[in-house]
């Protein structure tokens, strides 16, 4: 298998991208002999969301293949001791994980702590690849909204455009899932 | 013309300078105002960056459909200043707003209604259009690379 180490996946809301994710995971796996894992940062904060979590759970465990699943709503740093270098790892997904992290301390978003929430997330994530065989990201297309105006949306959009932008940059493969579609936007088509 | 558009924080203002270098650069976020004459500047490739702020200027002083004709006389006037001489270029970076749901205020509709047709109109008169997606550039109109 081609070594591609970090993965970035988005696109909008239930285009299919957590399922082109797990699929390509299963994949690499298979061809690594790794074990699956899934780290979710979602917390079921309300019925809703509870029953989307379980709907992706039940679809992993009726998946053929196995996956363990890591609840880990802030810090995916520390996860990385938890894994084997031929370990396939999903990150599902870096919005929720940058809503935690934003709403945590209920602290004011100066500019000193959007920079260390944005090195938090990317070091997390350096961490995480240097303990596995491989990492993909899944995140959200939100950049092409009207957000003019609102001072709260648009730190938020300038936070995860730049770290959209760095893990892009860092990745070796980026898609944009239409419709269930992947298309490639970076990375060597075969 | 090249007209250079995505979403937001995407990387647009990032790619353009590394593409076009050293430029002479007017962006409607240092509070500059929009150009129609460009011979003044003197210049053999000029950036215009935050065209969306300009369009929301014109869409509270006019009314839309007047908004979109004077833009289009611009962008007429920016063409000639182009093809007037060897070696200019013009390129005009503009944020894509048009892909959420309708704003509530109606001037925020007008805005939003208007950067739509806007981008419309400029990207005829281009002959090259890329989109920038997080760093990475893909041209939809116009010669790659």
């Amino acid at each position: 298998m081609e070594k591609a180490s970090l993965i970035f996946i988005t696109g909008g809301v239930r285009s299919g991208k957590s399922r082109f994710a797990e699929d390509l995971a299963i994949q690499n796996a298979a061809l690594t002999g790794g074990n699956l894992h899934y780290l979710a940062p979602g917390v079921a904060s309300d019925p809703e969301m509870k029953k989307r979590i379980e709907k992706h759970k039940r679809e992993r465990q009726q998946s053929k293949v196995e996956w363990t699943t890591w609840e880990q709503p802030r810090d995916i740093g520390e996860l990385s001791g938890c894994f084997n270098s031929n370990d396939i790892l999903v990150l599902d997904c870096l919005t929720t994980l940058l809503n935690n992290e934003l709403f945590f301390n209920e602290e004011k978003w100066d500019r000193v702590f959007l920079r260390e929430i944005h090195n938090m997330i990317l070091t997390g994530i350096t961490s995480l690849l240097a303990q596995s065989q491989q990492l993909i990201i899944v995140s959200n297309e939100v950049l092409q909204d009207f957000s003019q105006g609102n001072e709260l949306v648009w730190e938020y959009s300038r936070i995860i455009g730049q770290l959209h932008q760095d893990i892009v940059n860092l990745a070796e493969q980026a898609y944009l899932v239409e419709c269930g579609v992947p298309m490639m936007m970076k990375g060597d088509k075969e | 013309m090249h007209f250079v558009t995505g979403g937001a924080f995407n990387g647009k203002r990032k790619w353009v300078s590394k593409t076009y270098g050293e430029t002479k650069w007017i962006s409607a976020f240092q509070g500059e105002v929009l150009i129609e004459h460009l011979s003044p500047l003197n210049a053999s490739c000029v950036v215009l960056e935050g065209v969306e702020e300009w369009l929301r200027k014109l869409s509270l002083e006019m009314d839309i459909n007047e908004a979109r004709n004077y833009w289009k006389s611009i962008v007429l006037k920016w063409l000639d200043w182009e093809s007037s001489a060897e070696g200019r270029r013009l390129v005009i970076i503009g944020t894509d707003l048009t892909k959420g749901i309708v704003p509530i205020e109606k001037e925020n509709r007008n805005w939003r209604d208007l950067t739509g047709w806007a981008y419309q109109d400029l990207a005829a008169h281009c002959n090259k259009v890329d989109i920038i997606w997080y760093g990475i550039n893909q041209t939809i109109k116009g010669e790659k690379g």
